[in-house]
């Protein structure tokens, strides 16, 4: 081990990488902040959508939703980095291995989360299938330590726990019991979902390692946003969906704005799993839970039910002990540590 | 120049041939390659040692204060940063000249 003589530079060194962790952890939160405002902006601009009946409310609408999310956010982050001077990256990322490797995080956290969220709804309802997906940043962690093998603190693993069960307490709804068949496979469905986000936090995560996590979120959104908008929308009628919002110029507006709220976010979540490990990054993501129904209490006014302050504290509790070692965090030069 | 790498990618390759690096050493070495685009700024390359530091794949023991005080940063390789190196680098970069 090569270290310098002079003690000064060295904690300065350590000093520099203990910021630059506390970022990713800043980073981490603005993510979950930023998705929770993302999933409300999201509810409000489909209002705007003249009502469909049948089969398009159940998956035609939230699939066309999540369908223009991700590609306009896409087209949000194009933006981003060609002003950066970066749009070339996306074509050299494209070529190797790690790049292609983002690609298939795409498709795992986009179309098939996405759609086995949305099918675990709506076959075993909600009450199970929103406890089973809140598991996902506990599945991450479980795969990183498995395939990237990043050892996680049992601190980390007490919080996340504490955070699961706060965003479960949250999203709480009375079950409706049990039905049939279908019931059994929408659970295998919601669990494919927390499986899905997951690995696509690994794959990203280990694609990361060579290229800059800016261009693997860009990639991941228009990968993701084209997928669903070629392979999957016909099959469910979304594209009468989208067809209805493109000639609705506030509601092509409201999707724009929730675009760029998913942008931002995605492009914070990428980042702070890069920096801080997927454990760290998926459980301060996971606050979107809580932010999310705060923003629907201030942009919606909707009533602050007791289920949403239990479990907030959770979420607040598991969070921070997942993100803060007290120790560290208070005393001017902290140890980086990669949890 | 169709078969230029991924800015971080190059990084950890760079890093690879030599014993050490800071980002200034690094900058000039990349300059052919990366010199006239917009991303090719100091900040940008230290974001990345630091990321690359993160996940592990390289090692930044060696650090002093340069002439005028400020402080210098060696960054090297290490056996997980080669692992992926070995495995993931396109193997046309593996030829000597390029090394």
């Amino acid at each position: 081990m090569k270290r310098a003589g002079d003690q000064t530079a060295f904690l300065m060194k350590e000093k520099l990488n203990a910021n630059f962790a506390r970022k990713g952890i800043f980073t981490g939160l603005f993510s979950g902040c930023t998705w929770g405002l993302n999933s409300v902006l999201l509810g409000m601009a489909l209002s705007l959508v003249p009502v469909m009946g049948g089969k398009a409310a159940i998956f035609a609408i939230p699939l066309a939703a999540a369908c223009m999310n991700d590609f306009i956010a896409g087209l949000w982050l194009l933006f981003y980095n060609g002003g950066a001077g970066r749009l070339k990256e996306i074509t050299r990322s494209l070529k190797t291995f790690p790049g292609l490797m983002v690609v298939i995080a795409a498709l795992l956290g986009g179309p098939i989360a996405n759609g086995g969220y949305l099918l675990g709804i709506s076959m075993a309802g909600p009450a199970y299938a929103l406890t089973i997906t809140a598991l996902y940043p506990i599945v991450g962690a479980i795969l990183s330590r498995i395939f990237l093998k990043r050892h996680i603190l049992p601190r980390v693993w007490v919080g996340m726990l504490i955070s699961v069960i706060g965003a479960i307490v949250i999203s709480y709804v009375p079950p409706e019991g049990g039905n049939g068949e279908t019931f059994y496979i929408g659970l295998l469905f919601a669990s494919l979902a927390a499986l899905g986000w997951g690995a696509e936090a690994v794959l990203a995560v280990f694609g990361m390692s060579m290229i800059d996590p800016k261009i693997a979120i860009n990639i991941r959104e228009l990968t993701s946003g084209l997928f669903l908008a070629i392979f999957i929308l016909p099959f469910v009628g979304g594209w009468a969906v989208i067809s209805h919002v493109v000639t609705q110029p506030g509601a092509i507006g409201a999707f724009a704005i929730c675009g760029l709220a998913g942008a931002v976010s995605y492009l914070a979540w990428y980042k702070a799993n890069s920096t801080v490990g997927v454990a760290k990054g998926m459980a301060l993501n996971g606050t979107y839970v809580m932010w999310g129904v705060i923003f629907s209490v201030i942009l919606l006014s909707q009533p602050l039910t007791q289920n949403l302050v239990i479990g907030s504290l959770l979420v607040l509790m598991g969070t921070t002990l997942v993100a803060i070692n007290p120790k560290q965090f208070f005393s001017k030069v902290g140890r980086h540590n990669h949890g | 120049m169709a078969d230029i790498l991924p800015l971080r990618f190059r990084m950890l390759h760079y890093i690879s041939t030599v014993e050490k690096t800071s980002v200034d050493q690094i900058m000039k070495a990349l300059e052919p390659e990366y010199g006239l685009e917009k991303q090719f700024k100091k900040e940008v390359l230290m974001e990345h040692f630091l990321d690359m530091k993160a996940n592990l794949i390289i090692e930044d023991n060696d650090v002093v204060f340069d002439d005028k005080g400020e402080l210098l940063i060696y960054y090297s390789i290490n056996d997980e940063g080669r692992r992926l190196l070995e495995k993931y680098l396109p193997k046309r970069w593996n030829q000597p000249s390029f090394l």
